[in-house]
């Protein structure tokens, strides 16, 4: 064996061996601060550095029940805005949601703190006891709510959510545009992330698990 | 009961994968299937993989079905972060290449069923292509 070949096998040898020294780190970095090394940007979520609370609303929910401020408070809330007519995207979610429900009710203690509401943009069409009937079908827990288009319009635009009902006179199935992130508030009513598309159960659950125990350590 | 056949379990294996893929013309179309609603809604949406197996560009230009009122080709778009549905009265499958209907893209839109489906039912929808080609395809409906 010559001297540069000698040279260059010891130079990948520590390479090789800086590479798993670091990895053992990483790992260990990752053992420790799991759930903070797991909030690096991704395209699943994005975690608000400065929740905003949210200010009055008033809504109705699937059973006429009065939904306001006062109903997103004590509990972290998933809030998706969507209509019932619609075929593709809101059955989508919703039951990308119910599965991101049961794993997150199966993984961490305390799955009664948590609540998830669709919010339908066209109350013209959709009302209490259809809301029901629509969301119980993905999960029993999940809560319908709607209103009027002054009110929706309030919390939407306190969530930058967009939407806008396109009602046409004569036509039966108007078209109507929505957003597709999910939001997520927290048990003080504030707007603290928002989850976007595809949306998939697990990332859901995981991200949810980290959110929660940063919130509770913040809290201590 | 036994099966002392083969030859007839494989002939009933055989005919029960028959739904699940169909072909006409030069196109084939697998994995057809429509997404099962909550009870008494009149939307939904059929998704399937399609592919052109001939050299030539082919179009499909329209879908019906004995089991709904009307059926059409949309496309969920999403524009301004808010999505929404786009009629498109006709889809270019490309020469050799396959065309996906998915959640969250192209799918069929189907309205008004005439009874309800629910997961484990099967309905034809018949697509019908530029040119006069009419593939009846089995959908199933899936929760």
């Amino acid at each position: 064996m010559n001297k540069i070949s000698l040279k260059f096998s010891t130079m990948i040898t520590t390479v090789a061996l800086a590479a798993m020294l670091a990895g053992v780190w990483l790992a260990e970095i990752y053992r420790q601060h799991d759930s903070r090394a797991m909030l690096l940007p991704d395209r699943v979520m994005t975690l608000f550095p400065d929740p905003k609370p949210l200010t009055a609303f008033a809504l109705t929910d699937d059973k006429n029940r009065v939904f306001d401020l006062a109903s997103l408070k004590g509990k972290w809330s998933f809030l998706f805005f969507g209509f019932t007519h619609c075929p593709d995207v809101c059955p989508t979610t919703l039951a990308v949601l119910a599965r991101a429900r049961d794993s997150i009710a199966k993984n961490m203690a305390g799955a009664e703190d948590i609540q998830f509401v669709f919010i339908s943009v066209d109350p013209n069409r959709d009302t209490a006891s259809k809301l029901r009937q629509y969301v119980d079908y993905f999960d029993a827990t999940f809560l319908g709510v709607t209103g009027d288009s002054a009110q929706i319009g309030n919390l939407a635009a306190q969530l930058g959510a967009t939407y806008q009902v396109a009602i046409t006179p004569g036509l039966e199935n108007y078209p109507v545009y929505h957003t597709t992130a999910v939001f997520l508030l927290d048990p003080r009513a504030r707007s603290h992330a928002v989850f976007t598309p595809p949306h998939d159960a697990e990332a859901i659950s995981k991200r949810f698990k980290v959110v929660r125990e940063l919130a509770a350590g913040y809290a201590t | 009961m036994r099966w002392r056949h083969p030859v007839i379990v494989c002939l009933i294996s055989a005919l029960s994968l028959v739904p699940a893929a169909s072909a006409g013309g030069g196109v084939s179309v697998r994995d057809a299937w429509i997404r099962e609603t909550p009870p008494g809604m009149t939307m939904m949406a059929g998704y399937m993989q399609m592919r052109n197996n001939t050299s030539r560009p082919q179009f499909l230009v329209a879908a019906s079905s004995s089991g709904f009122e009307s059926v059409m080709i949309h496309r969920t778009v999403v524009k301004d972060g808010m999505a929404g549905m786009v009629h498109l009265s006709q889809i270019e499958l490309a020469p050799d290449a396959g065309l996906i209907f998915a959640p969250g893209g192209n799918h069929l839109m189907l309205m008004n069923p005439r009874l309800a489906l629910r997961a484990g039912d099967a309905v034809v929808v018949k697509l019908e292509f530029r040119g006069g080609l009419v593939l009846p395809v089995t959908f199933e409906v899936r929760r």
